[in-house]
C-alpha cells in the first residue's frame, strides 16, 4: 500500500502545481494581452489592486505571528505557524512591486505633468520609487529575520531537502543554540516587524493609494491601510487555516475553540476598519473642505462609483458584522472560509473604489470587467504556490507545535 | 415521618461533582448547589443550559441604537438652527451618539439581565444554609425522609464530604 499511497501524494503534488501555474499563466497572459491592445491603463489598475490586495493579505497574515510573540499569546497554536507560511509570498510581492516601475506613467496619474503646488519634491516617480522600494526591503527583511528566530525556537531537525531549507539548515549549524538568547531576538524583531508595518503600510497607502488623487489628503489615511491589511491578512490567514482542517489529506487539525477565538479577532477587525473609515468620513464632512469633500461625492454620490461604494460597504462590513456576531458561526470552518473569502472581494472592490476614479475620469461605466477577475486569478495561483513552496521547504509550519520553548 | 433538608459540604470541586452525579441518578432531590469558584465541571454535572443573559444584552444594544438616534434627532429638532451648512437631522454625526448609547444600554441590559436571571437582590436569608459555603466549602442541598436518610448521608460520605441535617 505504502507506494501507492506515495503515488497519489506525488499526483496531487504535480495537480497542484499544475493548478497553480496555470492560474499564473492565465492571469498574466491576460495582463500581457491587456499591455498589448488598446487599453494598458486598465491592465495596470488590475495588476495595482491585486499588488495591494495580496501583499496586505500576507503581510497582515504574518503579523499575527508576531502580534502573539508581542503579546506573549499563547492561544494561537498551530495559527502561527500557519501564518508564517504567507512570507512565502514576499519575495513575489517585492517583485511584484519592482515590475510596477514599468508601469508608472499609468498607475501614477499624477505623473503627466500636471500641476501639483509644490508637491513634487515629494511627488516624482524616482523618489516614491525609492522610498517604498527601501520600505518594503525594511519590512521584508525584519519578516525574515523574525520567521528565522521563529523557525528557530521551533527547534526543527536539521535535514530535510530544499534551496531554502538548505540555506537555513546551514545557518542553523553555525549559530550557537542559546534558547534565552534566540526568544529575545525573536520579540527584538517581532516588535520591528510591528513598528515597520505601521510605517511601511501608511507609506504605501499614501504614496500608491492616496496620491492618486494628488490634491487630495486624509492623515488618517496611512492607519486605515493597516488596519485593512490586518482585516484581510487574518480573512486570508481563517482561509488557510480552514482549507487545511477540512482537507482530509493533512493531518493539520483546529479545535472549535481555535475557529471561534480567531474567528474574533477578525470580526473585531471588521468593526476597526469600519470605524477607521467613518472616522475620516467625519471629518471630512464636519470640515466640510471642497478639496476634501470632492474624494467622498465622487465616490458616493455619483454614477457609476456609488454602486460600487454601496456593494462594499455591505460585502466587507454590513454582512460579516451580522453574521459574525452569531458565535457558532464561528466555529464552523466552512463558512468562515465562505464570509472570508467574500470580505477579501469587497476589499478588492474597495480598492477599485479608491483607485479607480482617477485612472478613469468622467467614466460612466464601471471600469470592471473578465479580464479584472482573470488578472486576480493570476495572483490568487501566485499566493497558493507561494503557500505550498513555504510548506514544502518547512512542513513543520504545518503541525503544531511540539515543543515551544518559553 | 418528616422530611428534613440535609447538605453535603465538599471540600474539592471532583467531590462535589461526583456526589452531584450519584445524586442525580438517585432518587432524592438536588434543591441547590454552592460553590465558591465558577466552576465549569459543577455546571456541567448539574446539565445546566447556556445562559440567556446574552438575549438581553442584544435587545438593550438594539434599544440603545434606536434611543440614541431618537434622542438627537429630538434635541437637534427642539433647536431647529442651520449650522454651518449643515441639515438639522444628520446622519453621519448621530452615529456617533447612537454608538454610545449602543454601548451604554447593552450594558445597562446585561447587568439587569444578570440580576433579573440570578433572582438578585435577594433582602432575606437562604433557608437551610451553612456559612461554609461562604468559605472554601462546595454545599449540595437534598432532602429526605426519615427512613431512607441513612442512605444519603452514606452517598455525601462516600464522595468524602460530610452531612449536616437540617432540623
Amino acid at each position: 500500500m505504502q507506494p501507492d499511497t506515495e503515488n497519489i501524494a506525488m499526483d496531487t503534488r504535480k495537480s497542484f502545481w499544475l493548478l497553480s501555474a496555470a492560474l499564473v499563466a492565465i492571469g498574466f497572459g491576460t495582463f500581457a494581452y491587456g499591455i498589448a491592445s488598446g487599453h494598458p491603463e486598465r491592465a495596470w489598475q488590475a495588476y495595482l489592486i491585486n499588488f495591494l490586495l495580496w501583499s496586505a493579505i500576507a503581510q497582515g497574515a504574518v503579523l499575527f505571528s508576531a502580534l502573539m510573540t508581542t503579546t506573549r499569546a499563547r492561544w494561537s497554536g498551530p495559527l502561527s505557524g500557519l501564518s508564517e507560511a504567507f512570507a512565502g509570498f514576499f519575495p513575489v510581492s517585492f517583485i511584484l512591486f519592482l515590475v510596477l516601475f514599468f508601469g508608472s506613467s499609468h498607475v501614477f496619474p499624477w505623473s503627466h505633468g500636471q500641476d501639483l503646488h509644490g508637491k513634487e519634491i515629494w511627488l516624482n516617480v524616482p523618489f516614491v520609487f525609492t522610498r517604498n522600494f527601501v520600505g518594503l526591503l525594511l519590512l521584508y527583511g525584519f519578516g525574515f529575520t523574525y520567521l528565522y528566530y521563529a523557525m528557530l525556537q521551533k527547534e526543527i531537525s536539521p535535514d530535510g531537502s530544499g534551496p531554502i531549507r538548505s540555506i537555513f539548515n546551514r545557518l542553523q549549524q553555525n549559530r550557537p543554540q542559546d534558547p534565552e538568547k534566540i526568544k529575545k531576538r525573536k520579540g527584538l524583531f517581532g516588535i520591528l516587524y510591528l513598528l515597520a508595518f505601521a510605517l511601511v503600510l501608511s507609506l504605501i497607502g499614501y504614496d500608491l493609494v492616496m496620491a492618486m488623487d494628488p490634491h487630495w489628503i486624509s492623515t488618517l489615511f496611512g492607519a486605515y491601510t493597516f488596519v485593512k491589511a490586518i482585516y484581510i491578512g487574518l480573512g486570508g490567514l481563517i482561509i488557510l487555516a480552514a482549507v487545511m482542517h477540512l482537507n482530509p489529506r493533512t493531518d493539520f487539525r483546529l479545535s472549535d475553540s481555535h475557529f471561534h477565538d480567531i474567528g474574533k479577532l477578525f470580526f473585531a477587525f471588521c468593526l476597526v476598519w469600519a470605524d477607521f473609515f467613518y472616522v475620516q468620513l467625519v471629518v471630512i464632512w464636519y470640515g466640510n473642505i471642497p478639496e476634501e469633500t470632492a474624494y467622498v461625492i465622487e465616490r458616493t454620490m455619483m454614477v457609476p462609483w456609488r454602486y460600487l461604494a454601496w456593494v462594499t460597504f455591505a460585502v466587507s462590513f454590513v454582512l460579516p458584522f451580522f453574521i459574525l456576531l452569531n458565535r457558532k458561526i464561528k466555529t464552523m470552518p466552512q463558512f468562515m472560509l465562505v464570509i472570508c473569502s467574500v470580505v477579501i472581494i469587497g476589499i478588492w472592490l474597495e480598492h477599485l473604489l479608491l483607485i479607480g476614479p482617477p485612472l478613469s475620469h468622467a467614466t460612466l461605466q464601471l471600469p470592471l470587467g473578465i479580464s479584472d477577475a482573470l488578472i486576480s486569478l493570476g495572483f490568487l495561483g501566485l499566493m497558493l504556490a507561494s503557500l505550498r513552496f513555504a510548506f514544502t521547504q518547512f512542513p513543520e509550519l504545518a503541525h503544531a507545535e511540539k515543543r515551544e520553548v518559553r | 415521618m418528616a422530611t428534613k433538608y440535609v447538605m453535603g459540604l465538599f471540600k474539592r470541586e471532583d467531590q462535589a461533582v461526583a456526589a452531584i452525579g450519584e445524586l442525580k441518578a438517585s432518587s432524592w432531590p438536588l434543591h441547590r448547589t454552592h460553590s465558591p469558584i465558577p466552576s465549569h465541571k459543577i455546571s456541567d454535572a448539574l446539565g445546566l443550559k447556556d445562559s440567556r443573559v446574552g438575549w438581553f444584552t442584544l435587545c438593550g444594544g438594539i434599544l440603545g441604537f434606536i434611543t440614541g438616534f431618537a434622542l438627537a434627532i429630538f434635541t437637534s429638532l427642539r433647536w431647529e438652527l442651520i449650522v454651518s451648512g449643515k441639515p438639522v437631522v444628520a446622519v453621519v454625526p448621530f452615529i456617533i451618539v447612537g454608538f454610545e448609547f449602543t454601548i451604554l444600554f447593552a450594558i445597562f441590559g446585561n447587568l439587569i439581565g444578570m440580576l433579573v436571571l440570578s433572582r438578585l437582590p435577594r433582602m432575606e436569608n437562604l433557608e437551610h444554609y451553612d456559612p461554609r459555603c461562604s468559605g472554601e466549602h462546595f454545599g449540595i442541598l437534598s432532602s429526605s425522609s426519615d427512613e431512607d436518610r441513612e442512605g444519603l448521608l452514606a452517598l455525601f460520605a462516600r464522595n468524602g464530604g460530610e452531612a449536616r441535617v437540617f432540623e
